[in-house]
């Protein structure tokens, strides 16, 4: 019985070979379909886990924002466990903005720096930009120094300006607000910023290189461009909790507390889609920056990450 | 020497181009990534520093007699470079970064004005003193501050750092003074030295006495505490193993079979 089983096998197996090299079956087709459709419509970008159009990623990111503008702070809070604090307050604190006091002690400095002029991306909500001038004021004795803070979304801006009332700089000259596209930050001229400040907001941009580039132009030579955006863990025990966590309780805590289970879908996609540490390094380096060593700083883990450029004179 | 290790790579293969190309420093931008950690004769040394960085800490080491190892003495060297206050963020582990550029620097200065090849097969030991007398003085012009740097140096954030900075310093020493043992005490001279440079360096903060003579006899006793050592435990050493050896050689005759 056992001689026909041993002669019949590998003719089983060729025939199975062969089956497998005919080109047109389902599973091939529909591979192939979605592969083509791709490539057609090559102008497409991540959102989320989704791929959509370019020109529609913008307005999709804005429904997003706008729909959770109103309880970005306590979703924040309850999202991180209170650590996004922690992060910001070390972002800024390593950035160490606002002139120094040594200015008023040496004259080896032909003429007194220029006041500075900090910008924060994507900061509607103001939390970077209170930072750098409460940083600048209270640890600097720097009064001069001014934020500009920039996002795209109206409804994120209005509810900075709304939380800026309880600031000490409401109304004040030291911080300005503006609407504008990272990509293109035509009110701004060349080589007028000091200090570039990003926080979790590179991540939702449609164009990362080309905002890169744009922060390239507008820093002073010797200028900083810095970015706080959640990034890769590397240890994989704490990357197992921390998915469980933002697949698993992101989006209910979204749905519970804002009604809007979507967006914070989106959020822990986009999350998941931005670049690790090291590819965003070279997409810095890639913009003109020169990166210090070490390249970036890993919070919590690796769950956010600072990275930092320097403008080169 | 110079010549044996020169021609480590057969005369022949110099004369053939392809060759010579695969033998040329790596051109890349993140010096650090590629630096040489054996010493080379075929190749130049790549500066361990990019330029921006090095002009501004080089400016900021001018302001350390001043303002210490502080984070003010790297904002006004950032300013006389002609770079502006955030520029230091260039340098995230902040003051430390002036003292490990002060240590970088001067560990790669000892080699330009090294002993001549006839000194070298000469006189080790002496060498040694010699070198690390030349390093400390080094430290002469910010010597006021160095408690400050040593403070910052054992911070644990930074401690790695400094210890390896410590490990290639006395590696440089040695190698400079001509030391070529391969055997076990390749460690052993490594780390008696790095703990009496340490010590010396510690004792050179508080020393006043004119041209640092007080250090230079420190270091001289330590040095030579540490050839008597270095005698005595090879004594032991000897001792050890003949003691061994007869005992093994008394078991075989007693019918044991070893």
């Amino acid at each position: 019985m056992s001689k026909p089983t041993l002669w019949r096998t590998p003719t089983r197996l060729s025939r199975r070979l062969i089956a497998a090299k005919q080109p047109y079956r389902c599973l091939s087709c529909s591979f192939r379909l979605a592969q083509e459709q791709a490539k057609q419509d090559a102008k497409t970008t991540h959102f989320g886990f989704e791929n959509v159009p370019e020109s529609e990623k913008e307005s999709r990111v804005g429904a997003v924002f706008s729909s959770v503008a109103s309880s970005y702070d306590t979703m924040n809070d309850l999202m991180s466990l209170y650590i996004h604090r922690l992060w910001k307050d070390r972002f800024v604190r390593s950035l160490n903005p606002g002139l120094h006091p040594t200015t008023a002690t040496t004259t080896s400095s032909s003429s007194p720096p220029q006041p500075q002029t900090l910008l924060d991306i994507a900061g509607g909500t103001g939390d970077i930009a209170f930072r750098l001038l409460s940083h600048a004021t209270d640890i600097n004795n720097d009064t001069m120094s001014r934020v500009i803070v920039s996002d795209i979304n109206p409804a994120m801006l209005s509810e900075g300006k709304k939380r800026s009332l309880e600031t000490p700089w409401a109304g004040s000259e030291r911080l300005s607000w503006v609407e504008a596209n990272a990509e293109r930050l035509s009110m701004l001229d060349d080589a007028s910023i000091d200090l570039y400040t990003v926080a979790f907001g590179i991540r939702n941009f449609t164009n990362k290189q080309a905002a890169l580039e744009e922060a390239f132009r507008v820093l002073k030579p010797g200028g900083i461009f810095a970015c706080l955006e959640f990034s890769k863990v590397g240890n994989r025990l704490l990357n197992g909790v921390y998915k469980r966590w933002s697949f698993g309780a992101i989006p209910l805590i979204g749905q519970l507390v804002a009604g809007d289970r979507e967006s914070y879908q989106y959020l822990v996609e986009s999350i998941e889609k931005f670049p690790s540490q090291r590819e965003f390094v070279g997409m810095i380096e890639q913009a003109g920056f020169m990166v210090p060593e070490p390249a970036w700083e890993d919070l919590t883990g690796g769950i956010a990450a600072i990275h930092r450029g320097f403008k080169p004179v | 020497m110079h010549i044996f290790l020169g021609s480590a790579c057969h005369p022949t293969m110099i004369a053939i181009k392809p060759c010579r190309a695969l033998l040329r420093p790596p051109s890349c931008s993140r010096l650090k990534a590629c630096r040489r950690l054996y010493h080379s004769y075929e190749h130049h040394r790549t500066p361990p520093f990019p330029p921006t960085e090095s002009r501004i800490l080089s400016a900021a080491l001018s302001h350390v007699p001043t303002h210490g190892f502080t984070t003010a003495a790297l904002t006004q060297g950032a300013r006389d470079a002609g770079y502006l206050d955030v520029s230091t963020n260039l340098f995230p582990a902040g003051p430390f970064s002036i003292v490990n550029y002060h240590l970088v620097t001067q560990r790669l200065a000892l080699a330009n004005d090294a002993p001549s090849t006839d000194d070298v097969l000469n006189n080790v030991s002496q060498n040694i003193k010699i070198l690390a007398f030349r390093r400390l003085h080094a430290n002469k012009a910010i010597i006021h501050r160095w408690q400050e740097a040593l403070a910052l140096m054992a911070t644990p954030a930074h401690l790695p750092t400094s210890l390896r900075e410590l490990a290639l310093l006395s590696d440089e020493l040695l190698f400079l003074a001509g030391s070529t043992d391969v055997t076990s005490s390749w460690y052993t001279n490594r780390g008696g030295l790095a703990a009496i440079y340490a010590s010396a360096e510690l004792f050179m903060t508080t020393d006043r006495s004119k041209d640092y003579v007080e250090t230079e006899d420190f270091l001289t006793r330590r040095l030579e505490e540490g050839e008597e050592i270095k005698t005595f435990i090879g004594g032991v050493g000897s001792w050890v193993g003949m003691q061994a050896g007869a005992l093994i050689d008394g078991l075989r005759t007693k019918g044991v079979w070893i």
